[in-house]
């Protein structure tokens, strides 16, 4: 997997986190990995489609997400409801929506599908041979993963 | 909800973003009180009703207002404004399909606020840097 594909969706984050939410990230580690499982409490996965295809998840604790959507808000909340969970969705879609802006500037042309969000459920998600990439990243709120596996397509 | 941050120095977008945050805020805070959900469903109701007619004028006045400034990126950014129209609009289309759910109106409300943050907190502020690399407000 190009390390193009990864930075821009790194890239993408970076950006959005810290425009919708005052927060910067910090890369903690890069690592191959052989499944896409969904390891923290409430996850996004974005079908990507287009000349490049595959899956990104977005793996938060669930008190990083609880803070995030009070740095929104201005709220408390306590529970990743429907209401948390759409927004982390669309935050995620954002995201997604960034880094194909990205990518299309380095002639990648693709598209995504609406946000899938599983809270609490811990799947895993099925890819061909080839292993995904699994991006750490680390802010002031709690640390949470982005999980890639993007392939040109055929 | 609403920071200084978002911002972009021009006064007409400035004061609707403010009412529309503010609007957004309202309606936020009254679908997670604790208040029962037949109470609420009024205050829902006149905010998707707004939301329907303001977010509608704001985008055109600001449309207008990018007009007549000239502003490069008004293509992409009456897009954005179309996406945002329809995002409303596929929500006040399943309200009238299947009744003003909590479960619905929840996710609308988490999906309204993301919007209203992403689009005012980053294609605004863009109007703003080119209104300032022009010297300042264009009234």
């Amino acid at each position: 997997m190009k390390a193009e594909y990864v930075n821009s969706f790194y890239k993408a984050t970076n950006d959005v986190f810290k425009l919708m939410l005052d927060l910067e990230t910090h890369k903690e580690n890069l690592v191959l990995v052989e499944e896409m499982v969904s390891s923290k409490d409430a996850n996004v996965v974005l079908g990507v489609t287009g000349n490049l295809k595959g899956s990104v998840l977005f793996s938060f604790p669930r008190n990083m997400v609880l803070e995030m959507i009070k740095i929104m808000s201005g709220m408390e909340v306590d529970k990743i409801d429907s209401f948390a969970s759409s927004a982390l969705g669309e935050v995620a879609n954002i995201i997604g929506g960034n880094a194909l802006t990205v990518l299309s500037q380095n002639n990648y042309v693709c598209d995504i599908a609406p946000p899938q969000i599983f809270v609490g459920e811990y799947k895993s998600f099925s890819m061909a041979t080839e292993k995904a990439l699994k991006l750490s990243l680390n802010t002031s709120i709690g640390a949470f993963d982005i999980i890639m596996y993007l392939q040109p397509s055929s | 909800m609403w920071k200084e941050k978002y911002k972009v120095g021009v006064r007409l977008i400035d004061e609707q973003h403010q009412e529309l945050f503010n609007r957004v805020s309202d309606f936020v805070q009254t679908i997670r009180s604790e208040e029962h959900w037949e109470d609420k469903l009024d205050k829902v109701k006149e905010t998707m009703a707004f939301m329907q007619e303001y977010v509608v004028v704001h985008f055109e006045e600001e449309e207008i207002y990018q007009e007549k400034i000239n502003y490069p990126d008004i293509q992409e950014h009456k897009q954005e404004h179309t996406k945002f129209k329809e995002g409303v609009n596929h929500y006040v289309k399943i309200f009238e399909e299947e009744g003003f759910t909590e479960e619905k109106i929840q996710e609308f409300g988490g999906r309204l606020m993301t919007w209203l943050i992403m689009h005012v907190g980053k294609m605004d502020q863009k109007i703003g840097a080119y209104v300032e690399g022009k010297g300042g407000e264009t009234q």
